[in-house]
């Protein structure tokens, strides 16, 4: 499991392909959205941790979409299937190595969030990412699952986004809502309803994936 | 079991389906009284509220069937949950229009964000998603799995999708008085459960239609195999 993890980590380290398009589209998303929506100083703290999220959501399918297009276009999935792993474990894996693509993503989007929209949020921050880590631990999970599942029907990227979005909204909402708190200053501690639907999502679809990604594998 | 429901089913549904629905339309068209506050509109009420039950035993039926074709890898699971999923989301697409109807008459608007709204909005889109994934996955028995994993995962999510919808409404202001006071006239009752009973046996009907449909295909491709590799044969 962990050889599993350290490939991938390395494929990334050395490509840098994956963090540098994600990045650039997170960007792109919070300067799309500041034309889309009209923010000024009176709603940009109601708006913002919106926008955040959604630029997430958008850069989470894309990498998503590319956990097991790679292992596919280097015809490295039997390898992956034959490892002497059992499926669980290689979901857990996948999860790890998405969840740590996706967080140093964040960590490099979030001083442009801040700058682009001139949010003060020093007191707040290890809260903040603290929600940041629970909303795409949660993102994540219901994404490693279905990006096999995506791969193997005709429209690829076409379909992910499809299966995944529906399923996400329940953690989007809360994980918008609880930045939200969080940048207005409460404590991760105070989030009440939120933090338990954030934390429960993230228990019930990564316990999901790991039971059930074993049918999703075998041919 | 699913093969010899199908059977039954197609054999006696039609006279009781038909028969009941006559019967719904002249209790709510002729016989039911007309709502106090509400006026004529409630009487979509004995569309809308069976439509929508009937959707959701429709998709929970269809997360069962689908958990059990995991489990047993039998195609006859996998066939039946397809169908009450696809027959479930024609009840759930009437609920939505008849809702949408009701609400521009009585609220003035044809959507709202309101929690529930919302959350049948949110599950509409769940297992329209579970459609579109069958009809892009290769007839495969991983394509099924793959089917039947996100049909799993839909219904897991219902209460997730409800608490959460739920909350946000709260701490936003509530745009629209709560309209739910319960009916408390017998006869008004009587047309519901009749109603719903209708709706039941015609999902039933419907579902098993679609699985007969479903099944003669599968047939119809093994044979299209057979023919092809007798052809080459020869």
């Amino acid at each position: 499991m962990l050889a599993v993890i350290w490939k991938d980590l390395m494929l990334e380290a050395r490509g840098r392909e994956t963090i540098a398009s994600l990045f650039v589209l997170g960007l792109l998303v919070l300067v799309l959205f500041n034309f889309a929506v009209d923010i000024d100083a009176s709603n940009v703290a109601s708006i913002a941790p919106g926008i955040l999220w959604i630029a997430i959501v958008f850069s989470a399918t894309l990498a998503l979409g590319r956990a097991f297009a790679i292992e596919r276009e280097n015809g490295c999935m039997t390898g992956l299937l034959l490892a002497p792993l059992d499926r669980g474990s290689l979901y857990l894996a996948k999860l790890i190595v998405n969840v740590l693509v996706l967080l140093i993503f964040e960590a490099l989007l979030l001083p442009f969030f801040v700058l682009l929209f001139g949010l003060g949020i020093s007191a707040a921050l290890p809260h903040l990412l603290l929600v940041l880590l629970a909303g795409t631990i949660g993102l994540g999970a219901v994404g490693t699952l279905f990006a096999l599942a995506a791969l193997g029907t005709r429209a690829r990227e076409l379909m992910l986004p499809l299966l995944i979005l529906p399923l996400q909204i329940p953690l989007l909402i809360a994980a918008v809502r609880a930045s939200d708190m969080v940048l207005k200053g409460a404590s991760v501690l105070a989030l009440g309803a939120w933090g338990n639907l954030l934390v429960g999502f993230d228990v019930l679809f990564v316990t999901a994936g790991w039971l059930v990604f074993e049918y999703m594998t075998v041919d | 079991m699913v093969i010899a429901l199908e059977r039954v089913l197609l054999r006696f549904s039609l006279p009781i389906v038909a028969a009941l629905f006559l019967l719904t339309i002249g209790c709510v068209f002729f016989w039911v009284p007309t709502d106090a506050g509400l006026g004529l509109s409630q009487r979509i009420f004995y569309y809308h509220v069976p439509a929508a039950t009937v959707s959701f035993l429709g998709f929970g039926a269809g997360g069962v069937a689908s958990a059990l074709f995991l489990a047993n890898g039998r195609s006859e699971w996998d066939m039946a949950a397809r169908a009450s999923i696809s027959v479930a989301m024609v009840f759930a697409t009437m609920v939505l229009v008849t809702g949408s109807i009701w609400a521009r008459t009585a609220w003035g608007t044809w959507w709202t964000w309101d929690a529930r709204l919302t959350t049948f909005l949110v599950l509409w889109m769940l297992f329209a998603s579970y459609g579109l994934l069958r009809s892009f996955a290769r007839g495969t028995e991983l394509g099924s799995r793959y089917a039947a994993v996100l049909a799993i995962a839909g219904t897991l999510n219902i209460p997730l999708v409800m608490m959460a919808t739920r909350l946000w409404r709260t701490i936003h202001p509530q745009v629209i008085a709560n309209p739910q006071g319960g009916i408390q006239d017998p006869a008004m009752r009587a047309t519901l459960g009749l109603s719903m009973i209708a709706f039941l046996v015609l999902f039933a009907m419907l579902w098993a239609l679609q699985l007969r449909v479903l099944r003669l295909g599968a047939k119809i491709e093994v044979l299209l195999l057979e023919a092809v590799e007798g052809g080459n044969q020869r």
